[in-house]
């Protein structure tokens, strides 16, 4: 005990004289002074940087010191920065330290100064500071070289928002010096008269290729240089979001996120951000290569806890983002496979799928989602490694499909992809009978009803509708029914029915069976019903009708129409409290009308016209104007009139009609207005308010005057087209008048003229006969009283008939046959020609003697039933053929060889006509030079005009080279056909 | 004529983006020697793509002081004023000799500016594609420009060896001088192009 005692008190004093000595020794070096300051520049990250040392420290010893550093700028007196530095110091160890300046180093001298203080705890108090370093100059302005001007920093890459300063030296303090930041001017801080600086407060970010800006330094308006810098300003790198990490197969580990915005910097001054994989547990680091997805390659089995740093880097900024997680926790499986459907028919089916195996006893929550019909439904069904499902209620002949995912059932993370097939339910038979109208059309003896029905819905035709069967049964006379089948997809048929009730079924049928009946009846008589039709207005949204409720059983209402301009029956079926519906469609068309029925449907089926209604969806503007007659046009009126105008066809309902008059008078007429057209003009306007009123008397104008006038019908939506006026000018007040008179006038005029042609026989034997009556001469009177009172007057037929002769003469005459103008003169004419035109007394057979002379200014003897004996001849036919032509059959030949009017020239000559007495003897001579027998002359006497003929015409000789022909006779050198 | 030595052929070879560094010192007593005869019409060559380069000179100043922006665009004179101090000078009024020797040393300058310019502006405005486009036909036009000035002085002048400068190495300039010696380069270029297209 006493030997512990001994050793315990010795230890202690040793403790405590060591102690002593070395607080001596301390006391004796203190203060710790750093000594060696050395300040040098890093002009791209713009730092000061300090070396330094301190003196007096224990040979290999520790000590925990604080150096306080003091920088001034421009001057030792300008503190601009004091702080401490607190790092533990060896024995003759060399101190660092950086300072980074906000203001660019080359614009200002910094000074550096440090003191330093022992802060051990080792070491009791009282601890004191040492003696200031002396300060440490630093300038590099020397060091710019040549040049007025200097703009710095240069190339300062900077984060978006961040504050920059930036600063200029001017070489000259003459030079005024103005700075611009992307072109617009920015105001310093004079530091000294070389130098000024600029705070950039919250510097945007501009584009990655940098922003210039540049100080331009002038003498008055002259400039001396611009200089700039490029300032690179960084977006601001995003923490990543969104990072986690999975695997599929407890092989590879896949760990994504979301990035942000890329943070790389053009002139290569600051690339992508770069992504770094570490995990604390194992250690291991991992450089990712993509800018959001990285693979860890799982090594040890055993490790089921991850603890992942995912960090994003640039020059700027580092963030990172942690997650710790167990691995079975993030297995994301892969997508099920070998999906498949059995026992599948109309309503039901069974689905079967397996899911790649992870580890064994695990556990799979799969989620079935079934598509269909517009429809999804889905179902959650926890497996092994192989999956069933039993789809049910199914609708019959739909195609379906299914898809399955799957997760870990016992620490969900994510569901798999989907993996699906189709597959289509077998059909069933129809579950609702067809939606059937019926059209009937009357006749005599029988009705033609139209069938229509509506192709069922998928969900009631359970499957494709191959067919529809139409049995009519007649309800009046028991007989066997009638089946129709009318393939699909027709959707109407025909019936001819007689003047019987019929029962009409109709079914749908598909490849399974046949839907419910539809059953329609068909009364004897129809449509019998009388009802009368009433306008209904329309909307945008269609028709709004009512009908008044009927009495009695009515099982339902049917409304039908026609769609325009399809022609397609529609109908729509309402319940049997209800009496009134909207039909709505998009088939309704502005300005077409829409005819509604309105039918009731007894028990019995029968259907029963109701109501009719009319209507327009939207009423438009007339598309045609009436053409307007202009009747009874009279001088101080006229009336409009446009019968055949139809209200029926027009694409709204006609309420009238108006109707435009323009005068040249100012005022209207009394019940006309005054309007305004569209083209500015003023007019007068009518309107009548009846459509079925199409005609106005337009009355109160003047005589002689000019009136326009236009007629446009107008329905709700406004008038008929625009149309040019027409022009009605009103005649003279007189001539009515005039008319009046005339009139009568005329008739009288002409019944006289008809009743003298009826009687001019009598008016002419009356007032001028062709052979005055001697006995009614005034001369005979005259000869009585003077001469002779026994004288008598012969009688016409006691006369003898007479002839005439022609004597011509040859004698240097000189005769042109027409046609061939062969020269009469060429034949030697010695004898006098004679034309004989009547039979001498020996030849006459007839009852009496007959004279008739022909006016050669006439030429129509040949074609005058009275035929007088002389014969048209063709100037070419030969003197034996006149013979021929004497009887009629010759002369209608002659006559279509239209000889008729072929004229011989005959000269002027001294050919003469004489006339023989009708009371001279016939020259016996003459009967043999006739050539032919001469015409048997009628039983009358005829004269025909005459006139003189003038000595110069003359009727050709009838040699053998001419013929007698030619009646009329031309003047020389003209020649006719 | 063996006296004057040398030859740039080598400068061809070795002219790429960039290159500031002076040639090879060429042996004393190189020979003027061509491996592939000249063309016959080498005058009309070089007079061609004189006016080849002098008509699209001023699209390639304005491609790319337009690529700088502010203030280059509007501030020509005070940017980009062709006050290129080393630029070799070119008499027009001398021998045809004389002034193939003087194109001779301007197209090696332009070439080896063109090249450095060429690349900063490539890492400066990589999107900027049709001034990398027209940078790079200049300088193929430049090449068979200085091919075809070479086989004239050797072939007729029998002229070997020329001391030639090359443009300002921009390498360790800042961002903001780098643009503007460039677009100071590029209006000496279009400047003197035009002197020299008159020229021949």
């Amino acid at each position: 005990m006493a030997l512990f005692v001994v050793f315990q008190t010795t230890f202690f004093l040793t403790l405590l004289s060591l102690r002593t000595y070395q607080s001596e020794v301390l006391a004796e070096r203190l203060p710790l002074t750093p000594v060696s300051l050395k300040v040098s520049t890093n002009s791209i990250h713009q730092s000061l940087h300090l070396q330094w040392t301190v003196h007096n420290l224990p040979y290999h010893q520790e000590l925990k010191m604080v150096f306080q550093i003091q920088i001034s700028r421009i001057e030792t007196s300008n503190v601009v920065w004091v702080g401490n530095y607190s790092t533990t110091v060896k024995w003759n160890q060399v101190l660092h330290w950086s300072w980074e300046s906000e203001l660019p180093l080359e614009c200002a001298t910094h000074f550096v100064r440090m003191k330093s203080v022992m802060d051990d705890a080792s070491f009791p108090e009282p601890n004191f500071w040492s003696n200031w370093s002396s300060w440490e100059e630093v300038s590099v302005q020397d060091s710019l070289g040549r040049g007025i001007l200097f703009v710095f920093p240069k190339d300062k890459l900077v984060e978006e928002g961040s504050n920059v300063t930036i600063c200029y030296v001017s070489r000259n303090i003459q030079n005024n010096v103005s700075c611009y930041l992307e072109g617009k001017q920015i105001h310093g801080e004079q530091l000294d008269p070389h130098v000024t600086a600029f705070n950039l407060n919250s510097v945007p970010f501009i584009r990655n290729r940098g922003t210039n800006i540049y100080c331009e330094a002038s003498q008055g308006n002259v400039s001396k240089g611009i200089e700039g810098i490029v300032l690179f300003v960084s977006k601001v790198l995003e923490e990543p979001k969104d990072f986690s990490c999975e695997t599929q197969d407890f092989k590879t580990l896949h760990c994504t996120w979301d990035p942000g915005t890329d943070t790389a910097l053009g002139w290569s001054k600051q690339p992508s951000q770069s992504y770094t994989l570490f995990e604390s547990f194992s250690g291991e680091k991992k450089l990712c290569t993509h800018k959001n997805w990285c693979n860890w390659q799982i090594t040890q089995d055993s490790q089921e806890t991850y603890n992942f740093t995912l960090i994003a880097e640039n020059y700027l900024r580092k963030r990172s983002v942690n997650i710790l997680f167990n691995l079975t926790h993030r297995v994301y499986l892969m997508n099920p496979f070998s999906v498949n459907f059995e026992n599948v028919n109309a309503t039901n089916a069974i689905m079967t799928w397996k899911v790649h195996s992870m580890r064994n006893n695990f556990t799979y929550l799969c989620q079935i989602e079934l598509h269909g019909e517009g429809k999804m439904m889905q179902y959650d069904v926890s497996v092994k490694v192989n999956g069933e499902y039993f789809l049910s209620e199914l609708e019959p002949a739909t195609e379906y499909m299914a898809r399955v995912r799957c997760a870990d059932a016992s620490h969900f993370w994510k569901w798999s992809e989907w993996s699906g097939q189709n597959f289509t339910t077998l059909e069933a038979a129809p579950s609702e009978a067809p939606d059937v109208w019926r059209s009937v059309n009357s006749e005599p003896g029988n009705h033609t009803v139209t069938l229509f029905w509506k192709p069922l819905s998928k969900l009631h035709a359970n499957g494709k509708i191959l067919f529809y069967n139409v049995v009519v049964e007649n309800l009046d006379k028991p007989s066997r029914s009638e089946l129709r089948s009318i393939p699909a997809p027709a959707n109407s048929t025909k019936l001819i029915l007689d003047r019987c009730s019929y029962q009409i079924c109709v079914t749908a049928n598909n490849s399974v069976g046949a839907s419910p009946a539809s059953i329609i009846v068909i009364s004897v008589d129809p449509e019998n019903k009388e009802v009368e039709e009433e306008r209904i207005a329309g909307t945008d949204g269609g028709f709004s009708l009512s009908w008044k409720p009927q009495p009695g059983d009515i099982i339902g209402y049917v409304v039908d129409w026609c769609d325009h301009p399809q022609d397609v029956l529609q109908w729509k079926n309402v319940g049997p409290n209800t009496t009134s519906t909207v039909i709505s469609t998009d088939a309704f068309r502005p300005g077409v009308r829409y005819d509604f029925r309105i039918y009731g449907l007894s028990t019995k089926r029968i259907a029963c016209l109701l109501e009719k209604k009319t209507g327009y969806s939207q009423e438009l503007a007339p598309s045609d104007n009436p053409h307007v007659l202009v009747d009874m046009l009279t001088s101080h009126s006229f009336t409009l009139s446009w019968k055949d105008y139809s209200t029926e066809s027009q694409p709204g309902f006609i309420q009238g009609y108006h109707v435009y008059l323009k005068s040249k008078a100012r005022q209207c007429h009394p019940r006309f207005q005054k309007a305004v057209l569209s083209d500015g003009s003023e007019c007068c306007k009518y309107k009548i308010d009846n459509p079925e009123e199409k005609a106005l008397i337009v009355d109160n104008l003047k005589p002689e005057s000019s009136y326009e006038f236009f007629v446009t019908p107008f329905t709700s939506a406004g008038e008929g087209p625009n149309a040019t006026f027409t022009k009605v000018t009103t005649p003279d007040e007189h001539s009515s008048m005039l008319i009046h008179i005339l009139l009568p006038m005329v008739f009288c005029v002409l019944l006289i003229m008809i009743v003298c042609y009826l009687k001019s026989q009598w008016i002419k034997e009356t007032c001028y006969p062709d052979i005055p009556d001697p006995y009614k001469s005034s001369i005979l009177s005259l000869i009585k009283f003077k001469e002779n009172p026994h004288l008598t007057i012969m009688n016409v037929s006691d006369c003898i008939p007479d002839a005439i002769e022609v004597v011509s003469k040859p004698e240097g005459t000189k005769i042109q046959i027409l046609g061939t103008r062969k020269s009469l003169t060429e034949t030697e004419l010695t004898k006098p020609n004679y034309l004989y035109l009547l039979p001498t007394e020996k030849n006459h057979s007839g009852p009496g003697p007959c004279i008739c002379f022909e006016n050669f200014t006439y030429n129509q003897a040949a074609s005058d039933s009275g035929f007088c004996g002389h014969v048209p001849v063709s100037p070419k036919a030969p003197p034996s053929m006149l013979g021929l032509m004497t009887s009629p059959e010759n002369v209608l030949k002659a006559l279509e060889k239209n000889y008729m009017n072929s004229l011989g020239e005959v000269p002027a000559g001294e050919t003469s006509l004489n006339y023989v007495s009708q009371l001279a003897s016939p020259m016996s001579g003459d009967k043999d030079s006739l050539p032919t027998n001469p015409v048997e002359p009628p039983h009358c006497s005829e004269y025909k005009m005459q006139m003189a003929v003038p000595l110069r015409l003359a009727l050709p000789r009838p040699t053998e080279n001419s013929s007698l022909s030619s009646i009329t006779l031309l003047d020389p050198g003209e020649h006719y056909r | 004529m063996k006296e004057e030595r040398v030859v740039p052929l080598l400068l061809v070879l070795h002219w790429k983006h960039g290159a500031g560094s002076p040639l090879p010192i060429t042996p004393v007593n190189a020979t003027c020697a061509i491996r592939h005869p000249c063309h016959n019409n080498l005058m009309n060559q070089i007079r061609s793509q004189l006016a080849q380069l002098n008509g699209s000179a001023n699209a390639l100043f304005i491609l790319y002081y337009t690529a700088q922006g502010e203030p280059f665009p509007n501030n020509l004179d005070k940017l980009c004023g062709p006050n290129v101090t080393d630029f070799p000078p070119f008499h027009a009024n001398g021998t045809e000799k004389a002034k193939l020797v003087e194109l001779y040393r301007i197209v090696v300058y332009l070439g080896t500016s063109l090249g450095n310019i060429t690349r900063d502006q490539k890492i400066l405005n990589p999107s900027a594609l049709s001034l990398h486009s027209k940078l790079n036909a200049t300088a193929d036009i430049l090449r068979g420009l200085l091919s075809n000035v070479l086989c004239r002085l050797c072939s007729k002048y029998h002229v070997g060896h020329v001391d030639v400068t090359y443009g300002p190495d921009t390498s360790g300039k800042d961002v903001f001088q780098k643009k503007k010696l460039g677009c100071q380069l590029l209006g000496k270029y279009k400047e003197t192009i035009a002197v020299l297209a008159q020229a021949f």
